[in-house]
């Protein structure tokens, strides 16, 4: 296993990450104390909403409200780029076309061997 | 949001509906129709907004999406339509601890936790990036090697065909000379399937 290699879709097990061993720093100790402080606070005010006798709502997830904003209105934010402009036409607008092309010609030529006499059926299961 | 006192829930909405009459500046039959009622409970400025360009802009967007100055980073502004949105770790929920007490434990996150942009591809029905029990690129070779032989076989296999050899049936009786409909008075001709 010494010679794991991480990939896009396959992470470092965390008993072959080098932190687990050697990071002993502490700032490193200081960030893990601040994000837990975070996660701590937001954990009390989910509880306190969810055990709250006198709730009759739904309780409102904020991250959910800004992800689903952030997901559904990525056009103000939207600018015409090398980059953007190409992946819009190679998506978009090319296919379009190269479909008509495949489209036609297949259906032209079987139109040829349909005319010529030769067209073999395929899965014909009456002959 | 912050712990709230009990509330009328009917006050709430009649009051919010008479703000928004004397708020908005349609007129007459329309505001009353429209409205203005927010769908949330969030303002303007808790949504997503455009790509922080100052360090007060950078702190403020942090504290939005509940995550640590230092650790805030946002997408690279190259009008891909992120805005301020945060750069997660592309880590799947599979990953996480299966033992924490998450809120939802399905999903395996805590409320408020900042979700990633791609969130619903990471799932733990869908993309899975948990480390793989050898290599990826050891796991590909085996796998493309593989199809790669059989295809490679079958290929020569179809090219150079190998069978028992064959030959046309052979039937007694001169070929079946009577029954296939010949003159029994008829002497036919002598076939010999055989060679001495």
């Amino acid at each position: 296993m010494a010679d794991y290699r991480e990939a896009p879709l396959a992470s470092r097990p965390k008993s072959l990450d080098p932190n687990e061993y050697f990071n002993l720093s502490s700032d490193f100790r200081r960030a893990e104390e601040d994000r837990a402080a975070i996660r701590a606070n937001l954990k009390r005010q989910y509880q306190l909403q969810l055990n709250n006798p006198l709730r009759k709502e739904l309780i409102e997830d904020p991250a959910l409200t800004q992800w689903v904003y952030a997901r559904t209105n990525p056009y103000p934010h939207f600018r015409p780029t090398y980059k953007t402009s190409l992946l819009g036409a190679v998506f978009g607008v090319v296919p379009l076309f190269v479909m008509y092309y495949i489209f036609k010609t297949d259906r032209d030529r079987k139109e040829e061997q349909i005319k010529a006499g030769t067209f073999k059926r395929p899965f014909s299961l009456s002959s | 949001m912050l712990p709230e006192q009990p509330v009328n829930m009917a006050g709430v909405v009649f009051r919010r509906w008479a703000r928004a009459l004397s708020n908005g500046n349609r007129s007459g039959i329309s505001a009353f129709l429209l409205g203005n009622r927010a769908a949330s409970g969030m303002t303007k400025d808790s949504l997503p907004g455009s790509y922080p360009k100052t360090p007060e802009e950078r702190a403020a967007a942090a504290k939005k999406y509940n995550i640590r100055v230092e650790d805030y980073e946002p997408y690279p502004d190259r009008g891909e339509g992120f805005g301020d949105y945060p750069k997660l770790p592309e880590r799947s929920q599979s990953e996480r601890d299966p033992w924490y007490q998450w809120d939802h434990p399905d999903l395996r996150r805590n409320w408020g936790e900042p979700m990633h942009w791609d969130f619903d591809a990471y799932i733990r029905n869908r993309v899975d990036t948990s480390p793989s029990p050898v290599s990826w690129s050891s796991m590909s070779k085996q796998l493309f090697g593989f199809i790669g032989f059989m295809l490679l076989m079958f290929y020569l296999g179809e090219k150079f065909p190998s069978y028992q050899p064959v030959a046309p049936k052979q039937y007694p009786y001169n070929d079946l000379y009577l029954e296939r409909g010949g003159d029994p008075d008829k002497q036919p001709e002598e076939v010999k399937h055989y060679e001495i």
